[in-house]
């Protein structure tokens, strides 16, 4: 499983998905491929989707600042989506959520 | 108040004292990194870097590495020995993979200049590497510049590579025979490094003359000579590091009636112009005639606006003493129905604190971003560094009013030491300023971070305000404006009145404050703010609350509550747990008590905790006082 997978859509949308644990073991290159697919695509909007992510540290909250600059810096909708209860926690506390709009994950799916 | 500069001269002699009080395996490691310095002409660190780097390529122990280092570098070392230096040198520093036809023969007693051109590749600042060109009487007619390290530039705006075949004589002619040539036939002659500072150099650039001042450090190598330049220009000293530091104390005012003569002046005035006032105020012909010369050109234009009828604004350089200090002048007028001017009246700041603030604050960035050398180095600089930095109190410390008590719990391993720092001091004014932060991320990059804001701190409370909401608005600009790789970071900040025990905190993405009373303990309502270095317009929010005694204060960075696997609730509530308990025993060491049984909750992170509680005016001990109670 990478930790990141990026989709250029037709309709100007650049998904970029994060998956597992985002921390300080992998959230360098992590950061690099979201900046250059941001830089590269100029997309008129960035939607993170952190449906698949179970862990963040401060170097994982990293990749979502740089994800919201390059996004500024070219004028894009920067919106994460599918935020955990916990990782929703982080950022407030960070006061990321006050920077960008953040969608929480749906209730799960009834239990299997 | 101590000026900046004795603050920052004070760091480095933490740190070298810090160094030299390593015992142990560690100060072979210190004296081969000493003498290695000398001889390349690089700081120590970076000679530390390039041990460890050395040792770590060799697959070698690095204290044994520094044994042989030490073997050929000591000073007791014969003078025959000199080859053999010259070649250990060589080996040392031909550490970087080259094609084979690159590799150096170091026997010929000539250092290569493919191996100067390495090391001076991985130094950060200006060097450069020149032989001297001798005529057929072997005379010193002139310098060759065989080397020079990618950020080495000239006044002409010539860099790194593109200095390479210039000669001295040819492109700097005003150099010859003046205090550089000489140190350069000095240093050729004996071997003894010099430097010359201030170094002035006129250039007339397309007609306009330019003027720049360096000081240059000048070490033998090999057949050549290392010429390391730091430049003291002014835009590099006004390097914009704090977008706006504004509000400053230390201000006076005059009232000059032209009408009558008569002219007035504050006590603050006086003490700015260090005059006594007794003599009175000093003649405008004379506070003219102390401004710089290079800021007349200023004044005049100032003073023609303000007999047009504006306010007049401006900062100029005034000489008072031996001293240089930048004083901002702001005057109105009373005029007449023709516009005729009656009297003046005007404010002036020494705002000299501030300028050189700023540089201080270069100038330490500067010295941290030295410390970016290899990964092998990085962690063992880091926990040094944090060690020298961060130092943490052992026991209980009495502020006004506040008695603190700090905890460290490092990472379990040496590579994720990281950002955490603290600040506990009491304030010019007597209150107490308390902080903690956290820099995302690990290593040396977390930990330079973190001394730059944990000093960029120190300074603002100095000389700029100690609002803990301004105090946080000037972190986030700098981290934003910090050229370096995206760094962000959180951070509490707090101050605490002693008379009304009033505390006033804000914050920047960091968890809120506990606070216990009485068995119970809460999470403080947080004020808004957004983590440091994300968005450099971010608003800060300050929160008050009145402590009473017996009350806890607990601020702490996440490692103490944050976990994989859990919420950061259930984080939390062990050490909630743990303070409701240490209330009620009614401990008469309640912060003693405390702090053991905090325990970090993820052992990849490193933790700070700084736990305060009110004291009663009788309970303040005095400073030195021989029996604390904790």
């Amino acid at each position: 499983m990478t930790p990141v997978s990026i989709d250029s859509r037709a309709d100007g949308v650049l998904a970029v998905i994060l998956r597992g644990e985002i921390d300080y073991t992998n959230a360098a290159p992590v950061t690099q491929t979201v900046a250059d697919a941001v830089e590269k695509a100029r997309p008129t909007a960035v939607r993170v989707d952190l449906t698949e992510v179970t862990f963040l540290d401060s170097s994982g909250i990293g990749v979502l600042i740089t994800g919201m600059k390059a996004a500024r810096d070219i004028q894009a909708d920067y919106r994460v989506i599918g935020a955990s209860a916990k990782v929703l926690d982080q950022l407030r506390i960070t006061g990321l959520a006050e920077l960008f709009p953040v969608d929480q994950a749906g209730p799960p799916a009834a239990a299997g | 108040m101590a000026e900046p500069q004795q603050v920052y001269l004070s760091l480095i002699d933490e740190i070298r004292s810090a160094v030299e009080a390593e015992a142990g395996p560690r100060s072979l490691l210190d004296r081969a990194a000493g003498l290695l310095a000398g001889r390349i002409g690089c700081p120590v660190r970076e000679a530390y870097a390039h041990l460890l780097r050395i040792a770590e390529e060799q697959g070698r122990e690095p204290g044994t590495l520094a044994a042989d280092v030490l073997g050929v570098l000591e000073p007791g070392a014969r003078p025959g020995d000199e080859r053999r230096v010259r070649s250990a040198l060589d080996a040392a520093l031909r550490s970087r993979p080259r094609p084979p036809d690159r590799v150096a023969e170091p026997s010929t007693g000539e250092v290569p200049v493919q191996v100067v051109q390495t090391v001076l590749d991985a130094l950060p600042g200006g060097h450069s590497w020149v032989v001297p060109v001798r005529d057929a009487a072997g005379e010193v007619v002139d310098y060759l510049t065989e080397a020079a390290s990618p950020e080495a530039r000239d006044t002409a705006d010539r860099r790194g590579v593109h200095l390479i075949g210039m000669r001295l004589a040819d492109s700097y002619p005003s150099l010859v025979g003046g205090p550089l040539w000489q140190a350069y036939g000095q240093v050729l002659a004996d071997g003894s490094p010099r430097e010359v500072q201030p170094l002035t150099y006129e250039r007339a650039r397309e007609g306009i003359p330019a003027e720049a001042v360096y000081s240059v450090r000048v070490h033998r190598l090999g057949q050549g000579l290392l010429v390391s330049w730091t430049r003291h220009d002014p835009q590099a000293r006004q390097a914009e590091r704090i977008a706006q530091t504004e509000r400053l104390g230390n201000l006076g005012w005059g009232e000059w009636d032209l009408v009558t003569g008569q002219t007035a002046w504050s006590e603050q005035l006086y003490r700015i112009y260090e005059r006594d006032p007794a003599e009175g105020p000093l003649p405008g012909s004379e506070s003219n005639a102390m401004i710089l010369p290079e800021d007349e050109p200023l004044r005049l234009e100032a003073g023609e606006r303000f007999a047009n009828g504006e306010t007049l604004d401006v900062t100029l350089r005034v000489r008072v003493g031996d001293r240089i200090k930048h004083l901002r002048t702001v005057a109105d007028a009373v005029r007449d129905a023709s516009g005729r001017t009656l009297k003046v009246y005007g404010i002036v700041q020494d705002v000299t604190a501030r300028e050189t603030a700023r540089a201080r604050l270069a100038e330490v960035e500067r010295e941290l971003r030295e410390h970016r050398q290899s990964l092998a180095a990085e962690h063992r600089l880091a926990a040094q560094l944090q060690q020298i930095i961060l130092p943490i109190p052992e026991h209980p410390i009495d502020l006004p009013g506040l008695r603190v008590a700090v905890r460290y719990l490092p990472a379990e391993r040496a590579s994720r030491v990281g950002g955490d720092w603290y600040h506990a001091a009491s304030t010019a004014d007597g209150q107490v300023l308390l902080a903690v932060g956290d820099v995302a991320g690990h290593g040396l990059q977390a930990a330079t971070t973190m001394a730059q804001l944990r000093h960029a701190l120190s300074a603002l409370t100095v000389t700029t305000t100690t609002d803990p909401a301004a105090l946080l608005a000037h972190l986030n600009r700098l981290l934003c404006a910090s050229t370096a790789v995206a760094s962000t970071g959180t951070a509490i900040v707090a101050r605490f009145d002693p008379a009304t025990r009033s505390l006033t905190w804000a914050q920047a993405g960091h968890p809120p404050p506990l606070r216990t009373r009485a068995g119970q303990t809460v999470q403080l309502p947080r004020p808004r703010g957004p983590l440091l270095g994300a968005d450099p317009t971010a608003v800060y929010e300050t929160a008050d609350l009145t402590l009473e005694l017996g009350d806890l204060i607990l601020l702490y960075t996440d490692g103490l509550v944050e976990h994989r696997q859990r919420t950061l609730q259930e984080g939390l509530a062990p050490v909630i747990a743990t303070l409701d308990e240490i209330s009620l025993a009614d401990t008469v060491q309640p912060l003693a008590a405390l702090l053991p049984r905090l325990r970090r909750s993820n052992p990849d992170d490193d933790t700070c905790i700084v736990a305060a509680r009110p004291l009663p005016d009788a309970e303040a001990d005095p400073p030195g006082g021989p029996h604390v109670r904790r």
